[in-house]
């Protein structure tokens, strides 16, 4: 069983990861703030369940296999290479969707989280 | 993530696979950003297309089986259903004018 507070240590961790990678690849966050903070959960989440980051963007059929294979753990292959992150948590400048940011709030991802419990 | 009514892996063959009008099905997952930009635009081609169309929402985390059986990968995926068939489908967070277009083909 998990912990609450290794629940949000797990999210401050990836919060951090996303923040220092948008900022080492000159990538933004998105305009709505709320996309950002839903896929840093998604990721927190696989990285608690699945011991990795898996993309919370994409369907799988088995994600203990995806895990291994790694393609697709955060940051994924297309990200890497190409920039390429179509769960738009690291958008390139010239999108229209790119804010100036590349940080967030602890606090609004929780704000995120806690309004979709029901 | 959008209004449109949720379906399931039980009720996907009622809802979506017998529907006497084309379907529009929002594969969308709760950790998904995209997602959250596309509901809006799903809606208003909801209210946009009343009556011609049926628009509705697959959750992919809690019905894998239909996710798995039309291959989905990228989410979200916009899919459109004809006579129980898929006929086509747009991947990611487009613009409300690109899924109208690939809608009036079916209409």
């Amino acid at each position: 069983m998990t912990t609450s507070t290794d629940q949000d240590k797990n999210l401050e961790s990836m919060k951090n990861f996303a923040e220092q990678y948008a900022k080492r690849t000159d990538t933004y966050f998105c305009s709505d703030p709320s996309v950002t903070a839903v896929v840093i959960e998604g990721l927190a989440r696989h990285k608690e369940e699945l011991g990795s980051p898996l993309c919370p963007c994409r369907h799988y059929e088995d994600k203990e296999a995806e895990v291994k294979n790694a393609f697709w753990n955060c940051p994924c292959v297309p990200m890497r290479e190409r920039k390429e992150c179509h769960c738009m948590l690291f958008i390139t400048p010239d999108n229209e969707f790119a804010d100036d940011k590349q940080d967030i709030d602890l606090e609004l991802i929780k704000e995120v989280r806690d309004s979709m419990k029901n | 993530m959008s209004s449109a009514s949720p379906v399931t892996d039980s009720s996907f063959q009622a809802e979506v696979l017998e529907s006497d009008v084309p379907v529009l099905v929002d594969f969308w997952a709760p950790w998904c950003g995209p997602c959250r930009m596309v509901a809006p635009v799903v809606d208003e081609i909801s209210e946009q297309y009343e009556g011609q169309i049926k628009v509705v929402k697959l959750n992919t985390d809690e019905n894998p089986q239909v996710a798995s059986q039309y291959g989905i990968r990228s989410i979200p995926t916009l899919m459109i259903f004809k006579g129980g068939q898929r006929v086509d489908m747009v991947v990611g967070a487009v613009p409300k004018t690109t899924l109208a277009n690939t809608l009036e083909k079916y209409l």
